[in-house]
């Protein structure tokens, strides 16, 4: 019985082609039931406000540029887009390293107000932003931080701290406990085992935590309309959010302009994403 | 010998206090108070731009009277449990699959997690086309002669249709964020523990059932817990689809807050329905953790 | 068989932890520099944030101009409005930001105000947030009723009968009436730009197709749609399920049986004696009539069944006018507009400017407001806008859209006006409780006797 570390047994093959092509042909279901609404978002961009409402699912009649155009310029969103990226850029960065450091003060470290801890970064999870948002807003407006980035980013530190800590005190939980003992014996210091192994043993759920907080950020839309009144410093969020109307919504530049706010977002999450299956490594096949 | 030097250096007091200060001094400073000022509120009748007057429970006597509260209640509760069963097996089935493919798995990871990324109003308003009475799907099944049913304003049933279809779309939207966490859990795991499994004659489904799913439990606790908080406090998507309506139908605790909150100014009475909130996401995630004790397993 | 390095793979583990400490290193580097540069940012933007950003370019001006250099002696304002001045295809909001350029303009110097826009949506949350944080803008828009109580009670809003008084400003108002929703104790705290009056349209090439004149009376009403409808056309097109506009025919019909809002506030009237009931009772009649989709479209929906010529008869406000004729310019002149039959008021409502109480420069933001109303804007409000100008400014009727004509008509013609049913009720709450009782005997889940009893218990317990 030869086993090698595909994981089948030689003379499974047709057996195993079979099971692969279904998986393939439900992935690729899968993958339709999700980018087809995507694609109709696409294709309305180029359509006029009044072709969405008579024909909102064929092809547009010719290709209306100006709905991007308009959008770029009037939303001005090539300034939002920096905004975003400044605002959920620092909230990422410093929230990884404030989180990831009492993650592992939780999981790893000992003493005693360990879970409690972990129950009252919890709370922050819990709390919808909607119930904080004027409290919030009034203090931050008698520290003179109203109507500014930073005035932005202390708030979705704080509420991406919650989540990171949560997630990546598991990681270091599951840590191996060798790596660290023979550390120890190795006479290296707790701050030396926390950036030299723990850290970069639980770059997946950097990774993941990473991206998570970012995504929550990029989208989050009324801590920035509140918090924010110059035009020069709105979010992306806000940005889109211009194009809703008093009475009514323009369909077309709106969906221009997400189409527009997609393509950043994608290029960083791929990037992101690809890092966290890194750890997979080749060849293995994992049940 | 080496366990007790170890365990001195992780008692190191001076340690824990620098890795934990900056997160809790954060977290007290910013978050902390407001959330106290928001249970004091919950006490009081505050309507925004007077004082506020403490009333004691009054506006916790009222919630139980208040009929959209009834029905917030009942719809977030049917998504919580919809969210976690649902996102828990597809997340899992998913997850399964694309690791165990090589070519593509970047390209259908991606695009499963893609809606993820995308802002809820956009989405919100995606889907309110695709489900709208005469557009959308309706016109689809126009062309073979069926009548779609009003997606979004059908209110018979305990559980009305609307909530159905919410509950899909956010599936739709965020199955990819338990897949990928799944996903990360499962590449931790040493394949030797799968070679050694091969070796011992398993076949893959023996060995995803004895090896990958109790390793991976501890992710299954934290996605579930972050599905239901998540689901309990579930705002965007359902707001940007129907507002809470019709009449108030597809209403959860989120929507309700925000409607009594911020259109009619109650700030007590809306800080009453968070404090409510908050005490559901605590019993609930009690609860998960409880069901879900884990060991720690060497990986 | 553990031994002092741990389980049986010794090999692979101290390979893997080698490899991860090299990438440690590399990522503790990365990580540094990372650190570094999002400090350098942070403090940037700490910098950017703290000092008050006075001379910003205000929204409507994309070349970015500042005031003068020399800022010393300019009185700085901020005015608040509810839709974005350069992203809007809204006729009125493009009318708004044309405003203030001028205003900027003209008063160079002297006075300069910042816009702040939010959406719709946000409106009300950030200006309470502002509010309650002092930084108040010293102008900004409100609709009157309800949402206008909640600034004038606890003090926010300013009095401004002393400005109005000076310079003859209210005398180049219509009328007294314009100010009667914004009158609180005999004092004025806002001052209207506009004013919209809801009406049904009508398709007139349908209405002649089929022999149907335009309905004076209810029964004529009905009459009209049952033509309509034997002649194969949808008689009424509405988004039933959106409450503020099934909420206008609600009010109508209300007006019609005689419901007297004031009585009912102050408890001297009750909902269950009766006209609430045959209201009600109406509806579910003309609902009859409505599109099969009624319940599931949505506003826009329900617009562009009227434009693209699917149905009759479209009951809104005027400000539908420029979206219907921006959407379909063919369609404009097919419209015809008509009162609501059967009442002698007509339902009307407007935007208004509200000063703040704390305002450091009140003469600026009176000079400021006095432009909103001035012939210029005014003139731009009929032609170009299609809503009713609130002074009496003469103003080129063969440029304005067709409909506005009509409007006037219909507005000249009512005995009075009276605000939206939602709007004229003692609490926003009470006026949505109102839309969504209904929405729900429209939807057939209450009778119009439960819904009486429901809004007379809804009153008892909330309002009186």
């Amino acid at each position: 019985m030869k086993c090698d570390g595909r994981g089948y047994i030689m003379g499974d093959k047709t057996k195993s082609t079979i099971v692969k092509t279904m998986i393939y042909v439900f992935l690729i279901l899968v993958a339709v039931i999700y980018i087809a609404p995507l694609l109709w978002v696409l294709m309305v961009s180029f359509k006029t406000n009044a072709e969405i409402f008579s024909s909102p699912f064929s092809l547009p009649e010719s290709f209306y540029l100006e709905n991007y155009t308009f959008a770029w310029t009037a939303g001005k969103l090539g300034i939002a887009t920096l905004n975003s990226f400044i605002v959920c850029g620092v909230t990422l960065v410093l929230s990884m390293l404030i989180g990831s450091m009492a993650a592992f003060a939780i999981g790893r470290l000992r003493f005693k107000l360990a879970k409690p801890c972990m129950t009252f970064f919890l709370l922050g999870m819990m709390i919808p932003v909607h119930c904080v948002m004027i409290p919030l807003f009034t203090r931050f407006a008698k520290m003179g931080l109203s109507n500014s980035l930073t005035g932005i980013i202390i708030p979705y530190l704080t509420f991406s701290l919650p989540v990171t800590i949560f997630i990546m005190t598991g990681f270091f939980q599951s840590m191996p406990n060798e790596l660290i003992e023979s550390a120890c014996i190795d006479g290296a210091s707790i701050y030396g085992i926390f950036f030299k192994i723990a850290l970069p043993l639980a770059r997946t759920g950097l990774f993941v935590t990473g991206l998570m907080t970012f995504v929550a950020n990029w989208n989050e839309l009324l801590l920035a309309m509140v918090f924010i009144s110059d035009d020069a410093k709105k979010t992306l969020p806000v940005s889109l959010s211009k194009f809703v109307g008093p009475y009514n919504t323009n369909y077309s530049q709106m969906f221009a302009a997400i189409i527009i706010a997609i393509i950043p977002t994608v290029i960083v999450y791929c990037i992101f994403s690809n890092q966290i299956v890194d750890g997979l490594t080749a060849g293995a096949v994992k049940g | 010998m080496e366990e007790h030097e170890m365990d001195k250096l992780l008692r190191n007091k001076k340690a824990i206090i620098i890795f934990l200060t900056p997160a809790l001094l954060l977290f007290t400073v910013v978050l902390f108070v407001p959330i106290c000022q928001s249970i004091y509120y919950s006490f009081c009748e505050y309507k925004g731009l007077t004082a506020p007057e403490f009333i004691g429970l009054e506006n916790y006597k009222n919630l139980f009277k208040d009929k959209s509260m009834v029905f917030a209640l009942k719809n977030s509760l049917f998504f919580l449990i919809f969210s976690c069963v649902s996102q828990l097996v597809m997340g899992l089935f998913l997850a399964a699959l694309l690791t165990n493919i090589k070519k593509g798995r970047n390209l259908f990871k991606n695009i499963i997690y893609l809606p993820c990324v995308l802002s809820s109003t956009a989405l919100g308003l995606l889907w309110m086309f695709i489900f709208s009475p005469k557009l959308g799907i309706n016109q689809a099944l126009e062309k073979f002669g069926m009548e779609g049913p009003l997606w979004l304003m059908d209110t018979s049933g305990f559980i009305i249709l609307p909530m159905w279809v919410i509950a899909f779309v956010a599936l739709w939207q965020y199955v990819g964020q338990s897949m990928m966490l799944y996903m990360a859990q499962i590449s931790g795991i040493s394949t030797s523990l799968y070679e050694a499994s091969y070796i011992d004659g398993c076949n893959r489904a023996k060995s995803f059932i004895h090896i990958t799913l109790p390793l991976i439990k501890p992710m299954v606790a934290t996605a579930m817990s972050l599905n239901a908080i998540g689901s309990l406090k579930f705002f965007d998507l359902i707001f940007n689809m129907t507002e809470g309506g019709p009449n108030h139908r597809t209403e959860v605790l989120a929507t309700h807050l925000y409607t009594q909150g911020f259109k009619y100014n109650k700030y007590g009475y809306a800080s009453a329905i968070g404090v409510v909130l908050i005490v559901l996401c605590l019993l609930v995630t009690g609860l998960i953790n409880k069901f879900m004790k884990t060991e720690n397993y060497e990986m | 068989m553990e031994n002092r390095y741990g389980s049986i793979n010794t090999a692979t583990d101290v390979t893997k932890t080698f490899q991860f400490f090299k990438g440690g290193l590399k990522m503790r580097k990365k990580l540094l520099a990372v650190i570094l540069s999002a400090a350098m940012a942070a403090t940037l933007l700490a910098g950017c944030g703290s000092t008050p950003d006075a001379s910003d370019e205000t929204a409507a001006s994309d070349s970015g101009e500042t005031a003068t250099a020399d800022n010393s002696g300019v009185q700085e304002i901020t005015w608040m409005f509810w839709d974005d001045l350069t992203a809007t295809e809204d006729l009125i909001s493009k009318g708004y930001a044309e405003t203030i350029e001028r205003f900027n303009a003209d008063y160079e110097g002297q006075y300069h105000v910042t816009t702040i826009t939010t959406n719709l949506e946000e409106y009300y949350p950030k200006l309470n947030a502002l509010v309650a944080s002092n930084e108040t803008p010293d102008v900004f828009i409100v609709s009157p009723g309800p949402n206008l109580t909640v600034y004038v009670e606890p003090g926010v809003a300013a009095p401004l009968d002393d400005y109005l008084a000076a310079d003859g400003w209210k005398d180049s108002f219509t009328s007294d009436a314009v100010f009667s929703q914004m009158t609180y104790d005999g004092k004025i705290y806002a001052v209207p730009l506009n004013i919209a009056a809801a009406c049904a349209f009508y398709n007139t090439e349908m209405f002649e197709a089929a022999g149907v004149k335009v309905p004076e009376t209810w029964d004529e009403m009905l009459d009209a749609c049952e033509k309509l409808e034997a002649a194969g056309y949808t008689p009424i097109t509405i988004s039933a399920g959106t409450a503020w506009c099934l909420s206008m025919v609600a009010g109508y019909l209300c007006e019609m049986e005689g419901v007297d809002l004031a009585a009912l506030e102050d408890g001297s009237a009750s909902w269950e004696d009766g006209k609430l009931e045959s209201a009600a009772a109406k509806l579910v009649e003309l609902s009859k009539y409505f599109q099969k989709t009624a319940a599931g479209d949505t506003n826009d929906v329900a617009t562009a069944n009227f434009y693209n010529e699917e149905a009759a008869i479209l009951i809104q406000g005027s400000w539908a006018i420029a979206q219907i004729n921006g959407s379909n310019p063919d369609f404009e002149s097919k419209c015809g507009v008509f009162q609501f039959p059967g009442v002698e008021r007509v339902i009307a409502k407007s935007d208004s400017l509200v000063m703040s109480s704390s305002t450091k420069y009140p003469e600026a933001c009176t000079a400021l407001m006095k432009y909103f109303t001035d012939d210029a804007a005014q003139k731009y409000t009929a032609e170009i806008g299609g809503k009713i100008p609130v002074t009496s400014v003469e103003y080129d009727a063969s440029v304005a859209p067709a409909q506005l004509a009509y409007v006037m008509d219909v507005f000249g013609g009512a005995k009075g006006t009276f605000g939206f049913y939602n709007e004229s009720m003692p609490s926003t709450e009470a006026g949505a409780y109102f839309d969504d009782t209904m929405v729900s005997v429209f939807l057939g889940d209450m009778t119009p006797a439960e819904a009486a009893t429901d809004m007379e218990e809804f009153y008892a317990g909330n309002c009186r």
